[in-house]
């Protein structure tokens, strides 16, 4: 069945249809709001509250504006930014804590030690990203979006997503470039 | 093609090859094998995209469940409900403002029909004149000199 077979069940209130579309985006929903807002707890939430809204409006959803996975995703992002700007934009040292074990969980579970304290000074770049470029990472680098789409959720120009996963790349790149800098003096002294 | 542009393209779509501008593609291919700059760079753009998919998510068990399992409200089915619907479109779909627009407005073309063919007990007096004109040539034809006699 395709998206808009699933989604036209949906609206006549096929649970077993909602099931189906839950199984098929969760994942990709769940990591996008986890590395938006950097907890589990929130993210489970809002997680949540993306597929209810997937149910409650499913009819608003048209298939000629947008493929359903970008429909999802603009939904989990709005809800992500609401949360952020009620909350705060930053992640406190109480969910950053848990965040790294999690992430050092995925992490060591291969390469080497020096390999995992440059991914981990990689992943703490990421996560001192303004949400802007964060988002755009995010959505281009590890949703797999085309720019065009990748704008249309965050709901800002090409131009504009364009400028930041191009510093959030730069960035990235400056940290990884001065972790190997550091790596490099400190084997030299040892 | 420039250091510049070439910097560009890798920083917007990133070091894989696949994802550059299909106009762009060949020159930029072309551009690592004969700048050394380009090709360090490159190299440079590549070991960050290899670094950024050693990250993934952490696992959330128990969430497709809950996901599963939550209380979903019933779906709306009556009339009354669509039609609320077509006329409250989603906030984002401002090709659609029509519809409340027409909303609003339906009272206020009702109100001007319904007051053009009812009167509601509001009458016009008829004295068989329909002009201030006639009625100042009727004026006009009485024979005022008499009275002041």
């Amino acid at each position: 069945m395709t998206d808009e077979d699933l989604m036209a069940a949906v609206c006549d209130g096929d649970q077993s249809a909602y099931q189906t579309l839950v199984r098929q985006h969760l994942n990709a929903i769940s990591h996008y709001a986890f590395r938006l807002l950097g907890n589990r707890k929130d993210t489970e939430d809002i997680t949540q509250e993306v597929f209810l809204k997937l149910w409650i409006n499913a009819a608003s959803w048209d298939p000629k504006k947008a493929k359903l996975t970008t429909w999802l995703h603009r939904i989990a992002h709005n809800l992500c930014i609401d949360y952020l700007r009620k909350h705060g934009n930053t992640q406190t040292q109480d969910e950053i804590e848990p965040q790294h074990q999690e992430i050092d969980e995925v992490i060591n579970q291969s390469g080497n030690w020096e390999q995992q304290e440059q991914t981990e000074k990689l992943n703490d770049a990421i996560n001192l990203l303004p949400e802007n470029q964060r988002s755009a990472l995010m959505l281009c680098h590890y949703a797999g979006f085309s720019n065009k789409e990748a704008a249309a959720i965050m709901n800002v120009s090409v131009k504009a997503l364009e400028s930041s996963i191009a510093r959030a790349r730069r960035s990235l790149r400056a940290t990884l470039e001065q972790a190997e800098t550091t790596r490099g003096e400190a084997e030299t002294i040892g | 093609m420039t250091l510049d542009e070439f910097t560009h393209i890798l920083e917007v779509y990133g070091s894989d090859a696949e994802q550059w501008p299909d106009s762009q593609r060949e020159a930029c291919l072309h551009f690592t094998k004969v700048n050394t700059q380009a090709k360090a760079l490159l190299a440079s753009y590549q070991q960050l995209d290899a670094k950024l998919n050693t990250i993934a998510a952490p696992s959330f068990p128990g969430l497709e469940q809950r996901v599963l399992t939550q209380s979903l409200p019933a779906k709306q089915s009556g009339l009354l409900d669509s039609i609320i619907n077509w006329l409250l479109p989603e906030a984002d779909s401002w090709s659609d403002l029509w519809r409340p627009a027409t909303a609003a407005c339906l009272p206020l073309v009702l109100g001007i029909v319904v007051g053009n063919f009812y009167s509601f007990g509001i009458t016009v007096e008829d004295d068989g004149f329909q002009y201030w004109d006639d009625e100042l040539l009727m004026l006009s034809f009485n024979e005022y000199s008499g009275e002041q006699q």
